[in-house]
């Protein structure tokens, strides 16, 4: 039962994309939401969508695969969009169905709101598609080590992010297990009212935190007695490095950045 | 209660790829028997276990118990759990609640006995595992040791009263102490009326309990029989990356020394053998 729900959505296939340095990934992430923010006009949305189509062409990940991150969405999209239509009101008459009127302004907000949302998810889905978990906390600790000044402990979050994705499949293994050896002993953990099935997860949870902490503390000794003393003075195996491929993906974004910024300094 | 097992096929679906995980297993467990299961790591023997009580459903086949087909359409899963009881690897990981007393009697109280039911089962329980019943009953049983947590963990199952007990390697990561009583209650259970399947690696204690053993070897049954009819099997084996009994490779030893010397599942068996033909090859020194 457990077994179906898959975490972190990285695609594992080989592209120019997954090899981008997982910092600049993050950056032009970030770059690529401002931009989406930044147009407020239906036409430079074309950019902004050629772009995407462009990175996931890029990243070879199959255009199923970008709808899907959609689908937690489609509710809020629907919702958005249904707003918009309705209760934004100008001075073009679209329909008028009685006392309901469409703008055509309405429509035209309709449209950018929601594909800005699409832009957002989608976008920022590329780089946890293209991006192993490991990866991504490494790039965010090289990121946010500046910080290290005002005494953020970046590398103690990062190290904590990985160790927690670490172990996010043993502990959903242990869970499966205990859960059945639980259901061998008549447990039941699927009929009755809520509170009855709050009530059910007791022999599951208790078991699975005492397990969690045993690791947690095997874990802790294991590295101290791998003389681990958190980040100061620990280099790496596998050093980040900006290359080639880096600096296009930067130029590309500018690029993008030109196409919707020019016209209007051009006016 | 016989379990028979009908050309069970067991796949797992993880993405796009299938794997098997048992494939057409036809498996008679017999009343009253002790049957071990071998296999190298990965062979299937935990997946056939969790067949025996329908915590997992063949991908194909068919697994009876009393002759009715366990996940057919409206079969009582719970009831059937009560029947066959399965006890998992390192099953002290499961307990879970605050004394001896309540983790044993979950069991009893999901099959829905009341309060002198559920004592009397808890106390039958932990006798036949070995835990004097005043002196444990409001402890924790997270301040226990090893060898007693797994034996609290074992009669919380043992309390359900099933008449086939399921074990996945019992003995695994005891001391040697905690094994040998743990074995002997094993033994004892089955003389009692139990029947039991025991999966184990260790090959000395499958000797000395099993009275039919069989052999897994990627998902598939490759042999069956008595102690003495597997491990006579050494080359076979080994080729699946699997030991044989101190007893046996004794017997083999002696064998290749020179002396006659059959096969004997026991250890004592082996020793009477021995010192038969010492005396025998000894001549006049008796």
């Amino acid at each position: 039962m457990l077994r179906d729900i898959t975490l972190g959505q990285y695609y594992p296939v080989d592209s120019p994309v997954h090899r981008l340095d997982p910092r600049l990934k993050i950056i032009l992430t970030f770059l690529y939401i401002i931009a989406v923010f930044l147009v407020g006009n239906l036409l430079f949305y074309l950019p902004v969508a050629a772009y995407l189509v462009f990175a996931a062409r890029m990243a070879k990940l199959p255009a199923g695969m970008m709808l899907r991150s959609l689908r937690p969405m489609r509710i809020l999209l629907v919702i958005t969009f249904v707003l918009n239509l309705f209760f934004f009101s100008g001075t073009q008459e679209l329909v008028r169905v009685g006392s309901v009127v469409i703008w055509r302004e309405g429509l035209i907000n309709a449209l950018i709101f929601t594909f800005r949302l699409i832009f957002l998810v989608t976008g920022s889905s590329i780089l946890t598609l293209t991006t192993a978990p490991v990866t991504l906390t490494d790039g965010l600790e090289r990121l946010a080590s500046p910080l290290k000044v005002i005494k953020f402990p970046a590398h103690e979050m990062a190290m904590m992010m990985t160790i927690a994705l670490r172990f996010i499949p043993t502990l959903m293994e242990e869970a499966d297990k205990i859960m059945k050896a639980q259901t061998a002993r008549g447990a039941d953990f699927e009929t009755g009212n809520l509170l009855a099935r709050a009530r059910a997860m007791i022999p599951l949870l208790v078991p699975l935190f005492i397990s969690a902490f045993r690791r947690a503390g095997d874990l802790a000794m294991a590295m101290e007695a791998r003389c681990y003393h958190g980040g100061e003075g620990r280099t790496r195996l596998h050093k980040l490095q900006y290359g080639r491929r880096d600096a296009l993906a930067l130029v590309s974004m500018l690029a993008l950045y030109l196409l919707i910024l020019l016209p209007g300094w051009l006016s | 209660m016989p379990i028979v097992l009908e050309k069970v096929s067991h796949h797992y679906r993880s993405g796009p790829q299938v794997s098997v995980a048992l494939e057409d297993i036809s498996l008679t467990i017999h009343d009253g028997e002790l049957l071990a299961l071998i296999g190298h790591t990965g062979s299937g023997k935990s997946t056939l276990a969790q067949h025996l009580n329908g915590l997992l459903e063949p991908t194909s086949g068919r697994v009876l118990l009393n002759g009715e087909d366990i996940n057919q359409k409206g079969a009582q899963r719970r009831a059937l759990r009560f029947r066959v009881g399965l006890v998992f690897q390192y099953p002290e990981h499961q307990l879970f609640e605050e004394t001896v007393f309540k983790d044993i009697a979950f069991g009893p109280k999901n099959m829905g006995l009341t309060g002198q039911e559920i004592e009397q089962r808890v106390r039958g329980a932990m006798a036949q595992v070995g835990l004097d019943f005043e002196e444990m009953k409001d402890r924790s049983p997270f301040e226990l040791s090893g060898g007693q947590m797994r034996r609290v963990a074992l009669a919380g199952v043992l309390a359900i009263q099933p008449s086939v007990l399921v074990l996945d390697e019992p003995t695994a990561g005891l001391d040697p102490r905690a094994r040998d009583y743990l074995l002997e209650d094993i033994r004892r259970l089955n003389r009692e009326g139990t029947t039991v399947v025991m999966i184990s690696h260790a090959m000395d204690d499958v000797a000395r309990l099993a009275t039919r053993v069989a052999v897994l070897e990627k998902g598939r049954l490759v042999m069956q029989g008595s102690v003495l009819e597997i491990f006579s099997q050494q080359e076979r084996l080994a080729a699946m990356g699997l030991d044989i009994p101190a007893g046996f490779k004794l017997a083999r030893r002696l064998r290749e020394a020179g002396l006659d010397m059959a096969d004997h599942a026991q250890p004592e068996e082996i020793a009477d053998a021995l010192a038969a033909a010492i005396r025998g090859g000894g001549g006049s020194a008796a």
